[in-house]
């Protein structure tokens, strides 16, 4: 019982200060900067934004 | 690697708009054998659980139905059902769908496709056996996990080609930014794995002892919806709701919260399955007060796509695909608020065992997860055999058969639950009168499965047609976006 | 410019920590678990599940039982499972130590079967309920699982295994008997272990029923 508090305790401890630690390195990486431009990079010069992609197959 | 040594001597910068359509086309059209198998074993698996389910339903309200064979017993039926439903249909879409985002994504053609071909049919084996397996009266009886101990090994070498096969298509992705529904599909597969070899290894291999097996039970099973199918689900909204109305989506900021919020919080939330049962009373807490804690993906979520689809909603008329994926996500919102309710224990104590929770678990499961799926097939199929979809009239017919019977199905189960948990938890009310008020939302249940099963079967014969490439080749936006130059088939 | 290790990292931790605290620490903490001695008899509670129920176990599992039945009686202020006769007390991780697998249940479209070898002793009616729900309880939805059991010819005495007080439109023809198979014997001695009505220092008996 006291065994598995301890493991489950440091391992919390230990386990969320890496996540915090890899979040940290995240927003060094750039991956946070420039927001804006992310959602844009599923759009492509010949299907840029405004364009739909899917209709009903028999209208124009 | 003869494709990537091509695109990568591209800089998507400066290149034509005809290159990008090719680039697209070449990637699209490499994933087509694998995701067409899966896709097709989804289907099978689709109409093979319809017809499982439909049968246990008629059971609830006519218990002599067929009764004198073992096999097709209420109890062999149901968990047959469940698991055609969760690992033949809805996983293999999923797989399916999700190695087409990543490859689109990443934007490189699919590699190692022969990998990933033998890991679908080891997957429909697996899937196959396990469903015979439990026919036969092998059932393990642990919710979810009910495949014998002889079908999840196959199960499990099918997934890990998947998952090594994700890590490296992640691994040798296109420079840029990484989008939200790459963390979602990475993070998917990386996930099952890990819970579904736990499971499998303290449940069905090396079973440990009493009531642990409940906690480690009701672990797997929850995030089997909120770590699988969740994140899959939500990685084809995240694409297919800014692709298809051509328009980004609202804030990126909440979709990277959304993400991180629901990796923290969902994994803790299956105790709520065992309020007052037999655990210790912490897990259940922690796992209540992470459940309440949903509310911040869910909303972020909720608020990102309808913010996105504002002023837009005129496009679910003209396109089905995301007719059914916006329907996935409202219903996504509705049944996690729903969920979320039902973790509270004062409401918990009437809904735990009763019908409501089965029409909480269609609710997530169809209404949300396997509509997103009809989208993304809606979308990515045409893209993969060069078609496009034969008839408007049956996609209309197959989304108002399913929307409808879905909404019957949730209505009913969850009106006759309610009454059912109302006359369990009072002493004075005798236990027959529970049966008796649940039975008639039992029958309403029963014609809701006929309706699913109709819609099910136009989807697939149009799935078939399709395949087959029936009818003429039809003038859209959806897949003649390229040039005539550069056609799909252009690409193989 | 590599941000797989990260999200690899992140993804897998906070995932991780739910797998310890769900999964690691239950498995250490109630894995090693031991039965309650009983002082008046010298015995340990729960008791051992003998012989042929520990086959019905998996004959439970096989037809899929727990999809209709649940084991587990809630706490009283949370729940009337108590008041609704479920059980004299809570059920406890401990009452599971002796079960394989625990068959906790999440409907309960039929009764909870807890105490069920406690509200029907006789085997013989088990076996007539399992054969024929309706021919017992006129409003069961129950599925028969007469296939289970064998219809034979009755020859000479009839079989001292054969279900008596059969009546309705699965009772047997004049001359025929219907006997149980070894699962059917299983199933029933399993059911008939179901007592989780003793005593355990986390969950004593209310005094009243003392």
């Amino acid at each position: 019982m006291t065994a598995g508090l301890v493991l489950i305790i440091g391992g919390l401890v230990f386990l969320s200060g890496s996540a915090v630690l890899a979040f940290c390195w995240a927003i060094r990486d750039g991956q946070f900067r420039n927001l804006s431009a992310a959602p844009l990079t599923i759009f492509d010069k010949d299907e840029p934004v405004g364009l739909p992609t899917d209709r009903f197959p028999s209208r124009k | 690697m003869k494709p990537q040594s091509l695109l990568s001597s591209i800089n998507p910068a400066n290149e034509p708009d005809a290159l990008a359509s090719y680039e697209r086309a070449e990637i699209d059209a490499s994933t087509r054998g694998p995701v067409l198998l899966f896709f097709g074993s989804a289907v099978f698996w689709l109409l093979v659980g319809s017809v499982l389910g439909l049968l246990a339903a008629w059971k609830m309200t006519h218990p002599g139905l067929l009764d004198s064979l073992g096999f097709l017993t209420f109890g062999r039926i149901r968990p047959a059902h469940l698991n055609a439903v969760i690992y033949g249909w809805a996983s293999s879409a999923g797989i399916g769908t999700g190695l087409w985002l990543m490859a689109r994504l990443c934007r490189v053609p699919l590699m190692h496709s022969k990998l990933l071909v033998s890991a679908a049919v080891f997957w429909n084996l697996g899937v196959l056996v396990g469903v015979l397996g439990i026919l036969a009266g092998d059932s393990r009886s642990i919710e979810w996990l009910e495949f014998p101990g002889y079908a999840t090994p196959i199960l499990f070498v099918a997934y890990a080609c998947i998952g090594i096969w994700a890590v490296i298509m992640f691994r040798y992705r296109k420079p840029g930014h990484v989008y939200v529904s790459q963390w979602y599909l990475l993070a998917a597969f990386l996930w099952f794995p890990w819970m579904y070899a736990t499971a499998n290894i303290l449940l069905v291999w090396q079973p440990i002892q009493g009531s642990a097996q409940g906690a480690v039970n009701w672990w797997f099973a929850h995030n089997v919806l909120g770590l699988w199918f969740v994140p899959i689900g939500l990685a084809s909204a995240y694409y297919m709701i800014p692709k298809v109305i051509g328009r980004p989506i609202h804030s990126y900021y909440l979709a990277i919260l959304g993400f991180w919020s629901l990796a923290v919080f969902y994994s803790w939330n299956g105790m709520h399955h065992l309020i007052g049962g037999p655990i210790p009373a912490w897990m259940i807490s922690a796992s209540v007060v992470a459940s309440v804690m949903m509310f911040i993906p869910v909303v972020t979520v909720a608020i990102n796509h309808h913010m996105t689809m504002r002023g837009h909603f005129d496009a679910l008329q003209w396109s089905p695909t995301l007719r059914f994926t916006v329907f996935g996500a409202m219903a996504y919102t509705i049944v996690s608020l729903q969920g979320i309710s039902m973790a509270i224990p004062s409401l918990n104590t009437l809904t735990h065992f009763t019908d409501y929770t089965i029409g909480h678990a269609h609710f997530g499961l169809y209404g949300f997860f396997s509509m997103m799926m009809f989208g993304a097939m809606y979308y990515i199929v045409p893209r993969l055999v060069g078609w496009e979809w034969p008839s408007a009239t049956m996609i209309r017919w197959h989304f108002w058969l399913v929307a409808s019977g879905v909404l019957l199905m949730v209505g009913a189960l969850t009106i006759g639950g309610i009454l059912q948990g109302l006359a369990q938890y009072d002493p004075t009310v005798s236990f027959r009168s529970s049966l008796d008020y649940a039975t008639p939302f039992r029958w309403l249940r029963g014609i809701s499965g006929f309706l699913l099963l109709a819609g099910h079967l136009v989807f697939a014969t149009l799935f078939v047609q399709m395949l087959l490439k029936v009818g003429r080749r039809k003038e859209g936006p959806a897949l003649f976006a390229a040039p005539a130059d550069h056609k799909p088939e252009a690409a193989v | 410019m590599n941000k797989l290790p990260m999200i690899f990292v992140g993804v897998l931790i906070t995932f991780a920590s739910s797998w310890l605290g769900l999964v690691v620490y239950p498995f250490l903490a109630l894995g090693h678990m031991q039965p309650a001695p009983d002082e008046d008899t010298g015995g340990y509670f729960p008791p051992t599940t003998t012989g042929l129920a520990v086959a019905g176990q998996r004959v439970y599992a096989a037809n899929g039982c727990i999809y209709c039945h649940s084991q587990q009686v809630r706490p009283a202020p949370l729940s009337t499972d108590i008041a609704k006769g479920l059980g004299p007390r809570r059920t406890v991780a401990r009452d599971y130590l002796r079960v394989q697998p625990a068959f906790l249940g999440t409907m309960r479209t039929g009764p909870d079967l807890t105490n069920i070898g406690v509200r029907q002793e006789e085997a013989n009616w088990h076996h007539r309920h399992l054969y024929d729900p309706r021919s017992v309880t006129e409003w069961s939805i129950m599925p028969s699982f007469r296939f289970l059991y064998k219809l034979q010819l009755i020859q000479g005495q009839p079989s001292d295994d054969a279900v008596k007080g059969l009546t309705g439109p699965l009772a047997p023809p004049a001359g025929y008997e219907v006997v149980p198979t070894d699962d059917a014997k299983a199933l029933v001695a399993y059911l008939l272990s179901l007592k989780r009505n003793y005593p355990l220092p986390e969950a004593p008996l209310p005094p009243a029923k003392k």
